[in-house]
């Protein structure tokens, strides 16, 4: 018996007609406002985490969202979960739409989104073990699942993640890194959920631990057609897993494509950037190849930059119309999505 | 001579649950102006190595044997007013995280100043400007204004910057670099790197970078060492490493990254885990997950480091039978849980 067979996504993702827009954002703004100083009443300023973000996610596909820290890619996660609210813009699954919800509502709606976190020593309580965890994870869909079919499902959740059901009356402590990691995967699939959001599932872990659960993600999206958000800094481990990739650079979306196009011609400047600089594992190419090194850090979201944000550490020369065009993400090849800033844009560079 | 030898050097912690070898017998040679890498999981002895080699292993650690020379010196050997002596004037360590090695509650100029005041018979205002110098090299605009900041007011990357500068005030001949760049962003990453690479043409140095991404290690190193459970498993040049591996760790960690370019369905997994360091080890500390046909069960002392040539070693192992091409028995799938 399949462990998600109740699960709406797997079934349809199994007879092959999936929807397009299965999740979809419409110029959603997450604004973080700093109040007022309390002396001079003056506004401290706004925050702009995620700005103006607007794309699709299909049944079934992985879609990779890369940055650098702060670049708000976690922000625009919770963001679809509604952790937080967003500040405007309509964020949509399966055609119902999740921001017009009250509140009371969306904790049940919630069920529907899991995540995976970094760092599965702090996301997994100590005082339980995978049993429990597991079965409390199942009870958020099935409240009255309780003895024989409960352990069912947990067995077969942990055989899914490559553990031995022998080990559920374990404690985390009591696991390796890899192991934790695979548990935290099952407990996310336990409330059979529509969309996973997984953030950094593997940066924490070790190289060789590293593939095993790159393999397992990818193994359990194509046996069980989930749909995940896979959010990492690392271009070649998203370019691996992911079918698209959305590029975030302070609090926007620069580039949006498929994960080939993306990586193997990328139009941002800002995606050439990000790629060049991670190290290739091959000597011979980490020779002769070219950096684009980009100037400084990232400037704050906390002022807000006119135009197009990346000129402060634009490695190609640019003039004022830089500063003060604001771009928008446009199609500029089939499915392959950029920020329309003409000095961002060029190819020569 | 070399610069720095290290020989059979093991460093063990005592704990009450049994004794961790978490260094065992160790060999490093490092010429002027050479770049080491020590790569290897966490828990594969890099670190300990590191700070073994500057006698900075406190309780419940201990060096249980072996000889660090650095310039015709036995760092194990000489006074510790000799090695406080040594350590940060001709040795330097960078730490991963510039948050936790810079004092919060003092102003960079006050850190950088002490610094140099330690070592060298220099005034005040003479130690300020020779460190907004440094600043200035390692790339931090405003320097003169910005020194006179806390490090909460500096960015991850300018702080491990200020580390950098700090480090190499005193232009030693020996820079150790601990993971410095696996806390930062890539693209700061690179800017790091280039900067250490760029300072070591200049001043000469030599650079011991432990790090984990063998990426990182491709485009810096001119020698790796491979570390795995407390052993050098393999060490030669970065060529030899990269494209004649010949021990299973070296070759299957090759195969498990994913790059930018690797095509097909699944990656290469290596199964299982590294092992429990407070156990002892039979033989081959590699032996469980060794993905090549075993031969026997192993026992004895583990294998020895052989040179094949070129100063390529590798350690010997007769447990299994290494004359497959790795491709052909390591597996892409999940690997299934072990008891």
């Amino acid at each position: 018996m399949n462990v998600l067979s109740a699960n709406g996504a797997a079934k349809s993702a199994a007879r092959g007609n999936k929807r397009e827009d299965f999740l979809s954002l419409h110029s959603v703004s997450q604004h973080f406002d700093r109040g007022k100083d309390f002396f001079t009443r003056k506004s401290k300023g706004v925050v702009k985490a995620v700005d103006n973000v607007s794309l699709t996610i299909r049944e079934g596909e992985i879609l990779g969202l890369v940055g650098e820290s702060g670049c708000g890619k976690t922000t625009l996660s919770r963001t679809i979960m509604q952790l937080i609210r967003p500040t405007s813009g309509l964020i949509c699954l399966e055609g119902k739409e999740l921001s017009a919800l009250p509140d009371r509502e969306i904790r049940h709606e919630r069920i529907n989104f899991q995540m995976i976190f970094q760092d599965p020593y702090a996301s997994l309580n100590p005082r339980m073990t995978v049993f429990d965890a597991l079965a409390e994870a199942i009870r958020t869909r099935h409240p009255t699942a309780r003895g024989k079919a409960l352990r069912q499902r947990v067995i077969e959740l942990l055989r899914l993640v490559g553990l031995n059901p022998a080990q559920m009356k374990k404690y985390p402590h009591e696991f390796s890194g890899g192991q934790r990691q695979r548990v935290a995967i099952a407990r996310a699939l336990a409330p059979e959920p529509k969309l996973i959001i997984a953030d950094e599932p593997v940066s924490a872990l070790d190289v060789s631990i590293q593939s095993q659960i790159l393999n397992l993600l990818k193994k359990l999206r194509d046996d069980m057609g989930l749909t995940m958000i896979f959010i990492s800094h690392d271009l070649s481990v998203v370019r691996y897993i992911a079918d698209r990739i959305a590029v975030m650079y302070l609090g926007r979306i620069v580039e949006l494509g498929d994960a080939e196009r993306v990586v193997d011609d990328p139009l941002h400047i800002y995606t050439r950037a990000l790629m060049s600089a991670i190290p290739q594992p091959d000597p011979r190419i980490e020779r002769s190849r070219k950096r684009v090194i980009l100037q400084g850090d990232p400037p704050s979201p906390l002022n807000p930059l006119s135009g197009c944000s990346f000129w402060p550490r634009s490695p190609v020369p640019h003039d004022e119309r830089m500063k003060t065009v604001e771009p928008e993400l446009v199609e500029i090849d089939p499915g392959h999505f950029a920020a329309n800033c003409p000095f961002c844009l060029e190819r020569s560079a | 001579m070399a610069l720095l030898e290290v020989r059979d050097l093991s460093t063990s912690f005592y704990m009450r649950g049994g004794v961790v070898r978490a260094v065992d017998n160790v060999s490093i040679e490092l010429d002027r102006g050479e770049t080491l890498g020590i790569v290897g999981e966490s828990g594969s002895g890099k670190s300990v190595t590191c700070y073994s080699i500057l006698r900075l292993i406190q309780e419940p650690g201990r060096i249980d044997g072996g000889s660090v020379m650095f310039d015709g010196e036995d760092l194990l050997k000489v006074s510790r007013s000799r090695i406080r002596d040594i350590r940060g004037k001709r040795i330097s360590m960078i730490f991963q995280d510039p948050m936790t090695s810079l004092n919060p509650f003092l102003r960079v100029s006050t850190q950088m100043v002490e610094a140099l005041k330690l070592h060298t018979d220099i005034d005040h205002k003479a130690a300020l400007h020779k460190s907004i110098a440094c600043l200035e090299e390692v790339g931090i605009a405003d320097a003169a204004k910005r020194i006179h900041g806390y490090p909460h007011e500096f960015s991850g990357g300018m702080r491990q910057r200020v580390m950098i500068a700090t480090a190499l005030i005193m232009e030693p001949d020996l820079l150790i670099a601990d993971e410095p760049t696996t806390a930062l962003d890539v693209t700061i990453q690179a800017q790091i790197l280039d900067l250490i690479k760029r300072q070591q043409e200049q001043l000469g140095t030599a650079v011991i970078l432990v790090t984990h991404d063998l990426g990182v290690v491709a485009g810096t190193c001119d020698r790796v060492n491979v570390m795995y459970a407390g052993r050098v498993v393999e060490s030669g040049t970065t060529d030899q490493i990269f494209y004649e591996a010949k021990h299973p760790y070296t070759q299957a960690l090759q195969k498990a990254i994913p790059s930018l370019h690797t095509k097909g369905d699944l990656l290469y997994t290596v199964p299982g885990m590294p092992p429990d360091m407070a156990k002892p080890i039979q033989g081959c500390a590699f032996y469980p997950r060794c993905p090549y046909p075993k031969l026997g069960e192993p026992d004895g002392p583990p294998p020895e480091l052989v040179e094949l040539g070129d100063g390529h070693c590798v350690q010997d192992c007769q447990y299994c039978d290494r004359s497959k091409p790795i491709e052909e028995v390591l597996s892409k799938d999940v690997p299934e849980a072990v008891e």
